[in-house]
């Protein structure tokens, strides 16, 4: 299952897993994400190219209106697909302190 | 462990539950459950959009072997289609000039040690092995 859930203004936590079978509904949840800044991954088990769509799209959203998206608290293995898709490039990614 | 797989993009969630039970009750290491489960998920959803509407089922096979664990696919009754021969993204590229899309079988070749492709009687067999430490064969 994958939830996103408001940490404070601008900043939203993604958790669980971000996989094509959850796809559809983090489509719709990120639709929300507009005003946010950070995401923060520390609760983000599991992301696959599907989910790497998904950050790309809001992205871009952002890029439109002169913004962009921060990662932060990044797991190692989730690093590890950033730097494979060249991500670590497209975002500023904060590695996990916890 | 042997699963008979629906093209169903909902049958990753039974993929990953049976792939962690299965885990758990081996020895090899927790390391490769993450690179097991992204490579299975890209190579089975590539498996469902290649061929959405057959009434075949995808069976998914694992197996340990030294210090690690071989996933097999095995898809049939479809055209080949080697996951080696997809075009590699430009992954340099700025995000106004990046797709949505076509990451899948590139994070597969980071991820695994070896991935190998069969082709025979309308069957496509993709085998891949994940190795601790990424101790390359």
């Amino acid at each position: 299952m994958f939830e996103v859930s408001p940490i404070q203004a601008g900043q939203v936590e993604l958790i669980g897993r971000l996989d094509a079978a959850q796809a559809a509904r983090a489509e719709t949840l990120f639709e929300r994400l507009i005003g946010a800044e950070v995401l923060d991954l520390s609760s983000l088990e599991y992301i696959s190219s599907a989910g790497l769509g998904l950050l790309l799209k809001l992205h871009k959203q952002k890029m439109a209106v002169g913004d962009g998206l921060r990662l932060v608290e990044v797991s190692p293995h989730i690093a590890d697909i950033l730097h494979y898709s060249g991500f670590d490039k497209l975002f500023d990614v904060m590695p996990a302190t916890k | 462990m042997k699963l008979s797989l629906s093209r169903d993009l909902d049958e990753i969630s039974r993929i990953v539950a049976a792939t962690h039970t299965w885990f758990a009750a081996q020895d090899v290491s927790d390391s490769l459950l993450f690179p097991v489960d992204l490579a299975t998920e890209e190579l089975f959803v590539n498996m469902i959009r290649h061929n959405p509407s057959k009434p075949d089922k995808i069976t998914l096979e694992l197996d340990t072997v030294e210090h690690g664990v071989a996933v097999q696919l095995t898809d049939y009754d479809v055209e080949r289609f080697d996951p080696r021969s997809a075009p590699t993204p430009d992954i340099s590229a700025p995000a106004s000039e990046r797709r949505i899309g076509g990451l899948g079988l590139h994070l597969v070749a980071n991820v695994v040690t070896a991935l190998d492709y069969d082709y025979r009687n309308r069957t496509s067999t993709v085998r891949f092995i994940a190795l601790e430490n990424d101790q390359r064969v």
